[in-house]
């Protein structure tokens, strides 16, 4: 119950915790939500688009009309994923268990718990890495991007909380704030890696962890990363024909 | 640009030479005051609706109206300019675009079946089928335009010989009462739009249970509607442009100021978003919520019409809740 003091609450209603609050529907009501989680295995093939959800659309028994119950169209698509992917991350109960192991055979402390649980969601986007770029460059449409933010924000809440995070001093606000822009770099960078097993986007994430010593409890160079990941943003962006 | 310095004008001229009409109230009570020796007040216990702010029989309502867009078919887009300032036409592509009408998937190719009720001059249902054919490729989509009013249809007939559609079995027209649509089959209609016309209608919650008849499973209704302004002062500037030049242009321009007057009063007695909303989630449809146009002079609203399946268990949610 040490959840009730979390100054979570103080600039959110919409954020809740996987246990904390057992889902309430999530943020779409109950025929969107049938459309949407018969769209995402269209995803692989078709992408983040209208075809996908015209497709799971289908296959719940409706019609390519009905996709008109989704006024932002295939962001709700995106909106949808991040949100179940969020969620799912409470199921690694191997990494949340107090005890739990981590690699080399010690007892997980924080740190250790939020490397797993990005490592978790990073791969939980494995199936779709060569879609995710139609799916950044939704995100970053203005109107999206608020519930886009959001929805960053919510996950790096849920992985500290996950990880066992208790603190609610200052450091709280700071250390969301670097886990936010470190997930987003990493997530960009894996969308070009192509080393095996995404060899290489592990090393990248391990070096951002280490830069910003989030594991320490001290955290620096923000500025530095939120700088960094605009860009690496805004190219990547700009590949794909946004305007900005 | 040249419309809206007429506008201008209009506006200036109408307070030169109208100075009561700054005030609404004394505005409508003229007309109703104008009007009433020829009404005969309707019988107390007969079922009354609105005619604009006056209180008259339903069965008298739908001659009414027949009326107005009688007199006004001829001079139709004029009229459309007027109430909108101009933007109907934007706002009509915009509803279209937010549709996307004849959108398929590789499992199913078809054509779109849709139904244009109110479609009077056609401006929508030409619009519908252009985006399918054009922008999704789907030249296999229908539309079968609806209109209480002959002479609106006739318009229609009339304009879409200048289309590509002329004579074509994609179009057809149909003359029917939206809240009587016993001519088209259960479950037929992948969409149904209504521009502009629902607010005439006598009994707008028996037209969306047609709708709902009418519609597949899945199906959407659609309606593009003037609509309650949301910001106040935009508002006060609105209403009385609309209280104030409309009737009076439409007595300058067309001669005939009282179905002017009865055009701007029904969109004032038209329910507020979240009321009409609530209808059509009381017709059964599951609404995506609506969007206000230019700061809600307009408004779309949608709906889906659930599977069985999903409709049983929304309604026993309702129970319960
Ligand atoms: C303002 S016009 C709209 C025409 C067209 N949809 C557009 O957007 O330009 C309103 C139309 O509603 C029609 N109408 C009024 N009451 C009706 C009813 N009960 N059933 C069907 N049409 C009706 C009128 O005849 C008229 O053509």
């Amino acid at each position: 119950m040490a959840t009730k003091t979390r100054p979570l609450r103080l600039y959110s209603k919409r954020f809740y915790h996987s246990y904390d609050h057992p889902a309430p529907g999530g943020p779409f009501p109950a025929i969107e939500t049938s459309i949407l989680r018969v769209s995402t295995p269209h995803i692989p093939t078709h992408g983040f688009t209208n075809t996908s959800l015209s497709l799971g659309a289908q296959d719940a028994g409706y019609l390519p009309a009905s996709t008109n119950l989704f006024p932002r169209g295939a962001f709700s698509l995106v909106h949808y994923y991040l949100y179940t992917q969020r969620l799912a991350l409470a199921a690694h109960t191997n990494i949340t268990a107090a005890d739990a192991v981590g690699e080399n055979g010690y007892v997980m402390g924080v740190g250790g718990k939020v490397r797993a649980l990005v490592w978790e969601r990073l791969m939980a986007n494995k199936a779709v890495v060569h879609r995710w770029q139609e799916a950044l460059a939704l995100m970053a449409q203005p109107s999206n991007i608020p519930t886009s933010l959001k929805e960053l924000a919510a996950l790096s809440d849920e992985i500290w909380f996950l990880a066992g995070d208790k603190s609610v001093d200052s450091s709280w606000y700071t250390k969301r704030a670097s886990l936010s822009t470190i997930y987003a770099a990493t997530e960009l960078f894996m969308t070009t890696d192509k080393s095996a097993d995404f060899i290489d986007t592990r090393e990248f994430l391990d070096r951002r962890l280490g830069d910003v010593k989030v594991v320490g409890g001290a955290v620096g160079s923000v500025s530095q990363w939120v700088g960094f990941t605009a860009h690496a943003g805004i190219n990547v962006l700009r590949s794909k024909g946004v305007r900005i | 640009m040249a419309l809206r310095i007429s506008a201008r004008q209009f506006l200036r001229s109408a307070r030169r030479s109208y100075p009561e009409c700054h005030c609404i109230r004394q505005f409508s009570s003229t007309v109703q005051q104008a009007v009433e020796p020829t009404q005969p007040q309707p019988p107390l216990n007969e079922r009354t609706t609105h005619f604009g702010f006056e209180t008259v029989a339903e069965a008298q309502k739908e001659q009414r109206v027949a009326g107005v867009f009688s007199n006004i078919a001829a001079s139709y887009d004029a009229m459309n300019d007027f109430m909108s300032l101009g933007i109907h036409r934007l706002w009509k592509d915009h509803f279209v675009r937010s549709i996307n009408p004849g959108t398929t998937n590789p499992t199913n190719p078809q054509g779109w079946k849709m139904l244009d009720i109110a479609g009077g001059t056609g401006d929508i249902a030409f619009r519908l089928l252009d985006h399918s054919t054009l922008i999704n490729c789907n030249p296999a989509s229908k539309i079968i335009v609806s209109d209480i009013n002959p002479e609106m249809l006739d318009e229609g007939r009339k304009r879409s010989l200048k289309t590509s559609y002329a004579n074509s079995p994609r179009l057809e027209f149909l003359l029917a009462n939206a809240e009587n649509l016993s001519e088209i089959p259960d479950n037929s209609i992948d969409l149904y739009t209504v521009a502009f016309g629902i607010r005439n209608f006598t009994n707008k919650q028996k037209a969306l249970g047609e709708a709902y008849r009418v519609l597949k499973p899945g199906g959407v209704f659609a309606c593009l509607e003037f609509s309650g302004v949301t910001n106040p002062v935009f508002n006060a500037v609105y209403k009385r442009w609309s209280f104030g030049a409309i009737p009076l242009i439409g007595q300058l321009v067309v001669g005939d100021r009282d179905s002017y007057q009865y055009l701007v009063e029904s969109i004032e007695r038209f329910p507020r978003q979240e009321e009409f909303r609530g209808m059509i989630e009381k017709a059964g449809f599951a609404t995506p919520g609506w969007e206000d146009l230019t700061g809600g002079i307009a408004a779309v609203h949608k709906g889906v019409k659930p599977l069985v399946s999903d409709a049983v268990e929304a309604a026993a949610r309702r129970v319960e809740v």
